[in-house]
């Protein structure tokens, strides 16, 4: 018994032990100016990335509530893959608030993963909270982790009344699926609704709406642009992935998973979702002179874009929504880095500071046009495919008019990438000296470089994987 | 694997051949700008080569689709890569050759960053080529967004900016949005051309979904009878998106503003080629696919046409910069394909598909010249120039042969065009697509004899600017000489065109109307 335990939450253990002795580390050594504590995490989440092909697949633990099925696989190697990238990226970081306080950073961060992995796991209603409190606590954290940055402290407190407030929703919705199931499994939630209890539907739509908070749909997306301008960067590449991948775990356990075809019900809630948060994240973003600001409302969008495969509510939808979740995260992060790369050479954030990239630095201005590309699903990139397969499962299911809306968004959402594809390639450079890339952060560019190229030239084996684990749900 | 003929994969080594000689021009190149010219002259022969021999050879008495290739790309989609040939897309084909030859000669001069320009263009020639002899619908969508994307980039930093200050009481709106520049144009011109590759994305997800044969070949969807309401409306979003590339009103809007501020080389490839996409595309999936609702909407695509034609011409005739003439003429000209395609005869059809390959070398030919006087004046103001017919004989007298087979004058490509066209109008269900098309006809001979009289014929300007002018130089004839020719040889012997392009449009016409 207890090896089997082991053997099923082998990377929750790991990563819990990993947080432990880097909060340790960061107590034993005052400051990091070396790194050490930063490639500690690193080699740490490397290996814990290994371990998630040991565990056992298709474990089922106390009675039910956590499972090991291949969704909670597919999501963990997801979060931990994500994590890793953002912190080959954070490495070289030198603000000192991160040299001073590098323990606390690092510790924060694998908390929030570790909630993040569990979370993939739950099929009970409580664990499912406590997991979701366990990654969001420490993401207000994070947030306002640069206090020197004048926007650091509102941006922080923004995200995390927000997010207590989509909590005490969850909590609430929770506690009418209780009343209604009589029970806090996650299994018992078709039968109940199969009942048609009025106070299990009141539950289910406050979930979706508390939930609507975590991924950032429409309209529940006001925290992200300002959190993702104050914090530091490769943070924000991860926080822009991971939670609102999390969100979505949550969802497909809640509404898709067991129930059949009995989840068409939420198809005109959902599909009404997709498209007013495709048409606001898309708006929002032409006027931002920002671009982590306006990669934050473009990230708004794709949540909409997902929200159309999830919205098909089916087998297919549900693996397109994750194919496209894995095309995002080489492509978000990817541009994510480059804004880092940018602005420690530029010290700014704005858009104006890309003018005459692709005389400065072609290779980074190259990779950022990739990045954007796959963003505005152009084909031959990781995007297009995504956006293709998610409109492809929302058509069969007869969502047209959903899916000419977002097809023709797609349009207003080349206007800003290619604003930022002017400024680089069409506009002079102020200055002539290329833009210096740290090693470390040049490499997780050249990974997600490698990402979106490859799922764009072959997609087949990661819409098999995806399809796989859909496959499983239904 | 099926191969072409012999073993050779003819339209492959067509298609391929400019995207080749663009990867060798990227890498082995570099900063050798005679080199770059001189690859991208290769890798274009090779695939005018390919596309005149298949032209030849292409079996007129069998007709129908030949030298197929087939490679199954994602077998569990039914995606393949499936290369067809047929009169109609023959014809297309050896325009693209002739009109990218013709470019590449025509930019010989351009010296900024020349290295990524020729490899661009190439890139955008690739697509071109594989939209015309793709049978496999989805790998068709992709070449054609490979046709659209690198325009902004020619555009953005290759073109020129004119200038333009907006009247009327929107003008200061449209001031604000900086029209007249390059910039401008660019993200126009892209962002028109992606929003019809929307609803060509969209309408092909719905003929893939609703036939459930799991195929995106033409020739499996040809054969299934969709259902009538479904082909109404996805025959409108393939118009409505295919259309926009041809410039159908009210969407026409991009085209003069991308074509004035394009270089030379990228305005002859998209007006001359680009533009016949949007045609081509709307007669080979919107009617080839789905004939009910073409017959359908046969009044709305023919009434449009003749908006265009007008429209178009009376635009062309307001303009005082060169560029913009031209560019308005081609909105009027692809009205007359238009309005060919929808009378649903079979000389109207034929007459479309030549006015697509006539209104492509004239225009090319246009824009190769206004490029060059553009390049020797350093002007597109018509009323500034004044009486360069004796110092530039050969462009001018070049710029009237393109002009009156715009106008249609016998003995040119252009009159079997408009003649055709006309005579499918009157015999169509809707005579009175007759009298726009000729009024049409009648206002391009004011404007075109107009500006070739101001610039070329009439009186000598005092403007110091304009004198002692050279003539067209060396490559520059090449661009000239064959453009002339073919549009004189093709408006002799029309029967070297109209004999394949009958081969294709005949089963058009009887699937459409014998249903």
């Amino acid at each position: 018994m207890t090896a089997d335990l082991v053997s099923a939450l082998i990377p929750e253990l790991a990563l819990f032990a990993l947080a432990i002795l880097v909060l340790v580390g960061g107590l034993v050594q005052q400051g990091d100016p070396a790194g050490r504590i930063g490639w500690f995490t690193f080699a740490g989440l490397i290996a814990i990335f290994g371990l998630t092909f040991v565990s056992s697949e298709g474990a089922s633990l106390f009675g039910g509530a956590f499972v090991l099925d291949s969704l909670a696989v597919f999501a963990k190697r997801l979060f931990v893959a994500a994590a890793a990238l953002s912190l080959l990226g954070s490495l070289t970081l030198k603000q000192s608030s991160f040299v001073r306080r590098s323990a606390e950073y690092h510790f924060a961060l694998l908390v929030s993963l570790l909630g993040m992995v569990v979370l993939a796991s739950a099929r009970d209603l409580i664990l499912l909270f406590v997991a979701f409190e366990l990654m969001s606590i420490p993401l207000f954290v994070l947030t306002g982790f640069l206090r020197r940055e004048s926007v650091a402290p509102e941006a922080a407190l923004k995200f995390f009344l927000v997010g207590t407030a989509s909590s005490a929703v969850i909590v609430y919705g929770m506690s009418f699926v209780y009343g209604a199931s009589g029970s806090t499994a996650v299994s018992a939630i078709p039968a109940a609704l199969a009942d048609g209890h009025p106070l299990m539907m009141l539950g289910m739509a406050l979930l979706m709406a508390g939930l609507g908070f975590k991924i950032a749909a429409f309209p529940f997306h006001m925290w992200a642009p300002d959190a993702y301008e104050a914090a530091s960067t490769p943070f924000v590449a991860w926080l822009s992935v991971a939670p609102k991948a999390a969100g979505f775990i949550a969802l497909i356990r809640l509404y898709v998973e067991g129930v059949g075809s009995a989840a068409l019900i939420w198809m005109p809630a959902l599909s009404v979702l997709a498209g007013m948060t495709i048409v606001t994240g898309n708006l929002m973003a032409i006027p931002q002179q920002n671009i982590k600001r306006m990669l934050a409302y473009s990230g708004v969008a794709h949540i909409g874009y997902m929200l159309v495969g999830f919205a098909a509510l089916s087998s297919s939808g549900v693996g397109m929504m994750l194919f496209y979740l894995v095309a995002y995260m080489f492509g978000n992060m990817g541009a994510f880095l480059v804004v880092e790369a940018v602005a420690q050479s530029e010290r700014s954030d704005g858009i104006d500071a890309y003018r005459g990239l692709a005389q400065r630095s072609p290779l980074l201005a190259l990779a950022m046009l990739i990045f954007l590309l796959s963003l505005g699903g152009i084909p031959f990139v990781a995007g297009f495919w995504a956006k293709l397969y998610v409109f492809w499962a929302a058509v069969e299911r007869g969502l047209y008019g959903l899916v000419f809306l977002g097809a023709v968004l797609t349009v207003v959402a080349l206007y800003y990438y290619l604003l930022v594809a002017r400024r680089m390639y069409i506009e002079a450079p102020d200055r002539r000296d290329p833009v210096a890339v740290p090693g470390l952060l040049g490499a997780a560019i050249v990974i997600c470089v490698l990402g979106v190229v490859g799922i764009g030239v072959y997609p087949g084996p990661w819409v098999d994987i995806a399809m796989r684990v859909a496959s499983t749900l239904f | 694997v099926g191969a072409g003929v012999n073993g050779i994969p003819v339209l492959s080594v067509m298609t391929w051949a400019p995207f080749v000689s663009a990867l060798v021009i990227m890498f082995f190149a570099r900063h050798r700008p005679l080199l770059v010219r001189w690859t991208s002259l290769v890798g274009t022969a090779v695939s005018l080569a390919a596309s005149a021999w298949v032209y030849w050879a292409y079996d007129r008495a069998a007709a129908g689709f030949q030298f197929r290739e087939e490679l199954p790309l994602v077998p569990s989609l039914g995606i393949s890569y499936l290369l067809a040939i047929d009169g109609m897309s023959a014809l297309m084909a050896l325009l693209t050759s002739i009109i990218i030859f013709a470019g590449v000669f025509a930019s010989w001069t351009v010296k900024e960053r020349s290295q990524e320009f020729y490899a661009l263009l190439l890139v955008l020639v690739t697509g071109v080529y594989g939209v015309f002899v793709s049978f496999d619908l989805f790998i068709l969508f992709l070449f054609y967004e490979i046709a659209v994307l690198p325009m902004y980039l020619l555009i953005g930093i290759w073109g020129s900016s004119g200038h333009i200050r907006p009247q009327g009481i929107f003008g200061w709106a449209m001031g604000r949005t900086g029209v007249g520049t390059k910039e401008y144009a660019a993200m126009k011109l892209t962002l028109y051309l992606l929003f019809g590759s929307a609803f060509i994305l969209v309408g092909l997800l719905a003929l893939y979904v609703a036939a459930g044969s799991r195929s995106f070949s033409f020739f499996a969807l040809e054969s299934v009878p969709f259902d009538h309401s479904l082909q109404t409306w996805v025959f409108l979003a393939f118009y409505v998106g295919f259309g926009i590339l041809a410039g159908i009103w009210p969407l026409h809007t991009w085209s003069p503003d991308g074509h004035a501020s394009a270089p030379t080389a990228v305005s002859m490839l998209h007006a001359g080629v680009l533009m016949k996409l949007g045609a081509y595309g709307v007669v080979r999936l919107g009617m080839g696919l789905l004939p009910d609702a073409a017959v359908d909407w046969a009044w709305l695509v023919g009434t449009i046409a003749c908006i265009n034609i007008v429209y178009g011409a009376l635009s062309a005739m307001a303009q005082t910069d060169l560029k913009y003439v031209i560019a308005y003429s081609s909105v009027s000209h692809m009205g007359v394909v238009m309005l060919g395609a929808a009378t649903l005869t079979e000389v109207g059809l034929n007459g479309a598909v030549f006015q697509m390959f006539a209104h492509g070398i004239m225009t090319g030919l246009f824009f190769a010249l206004v490029g060059l006087v553009y390049e020797k004046a350093h002007s597109r103001e018509i009323f500034r120039m004044g009486g360069f017919g004796s110092m530039m004989p050969g462009i001018a007298t070049a710029f009237t042969i393109a002009g009156l087979s715009s106008l249609g004058l016998p003995a040119t490509a252009g009159f079997v065009a408009e003649f055709l066209t006309f005579l499918g109008a009157w015999s169509s269900e809707y005579r009175w697509w007759l009298v726009p098309g000729v009024i049409g006809a009648f206002l391009t001979s004011i404007y075109v004899l107009r500006v070739a009289r101001q610039i070329f014929w009439g009186p000598k300007t005092d403007d110091p600017h304009f004198q002692n002018l050279p003539d067209a130089q060396g490559p520059e004839w090449a661009a000239l000489g064959i453009l002339v020719f073919v549009l004189v040889l093709f408006g002799v012997v029309p029967g070297i065109a109209i004999a394949p392009v009958d081969t294709s449009t005949v089963p058009l016409i009887e699937r459409l109307t014998g249903r």
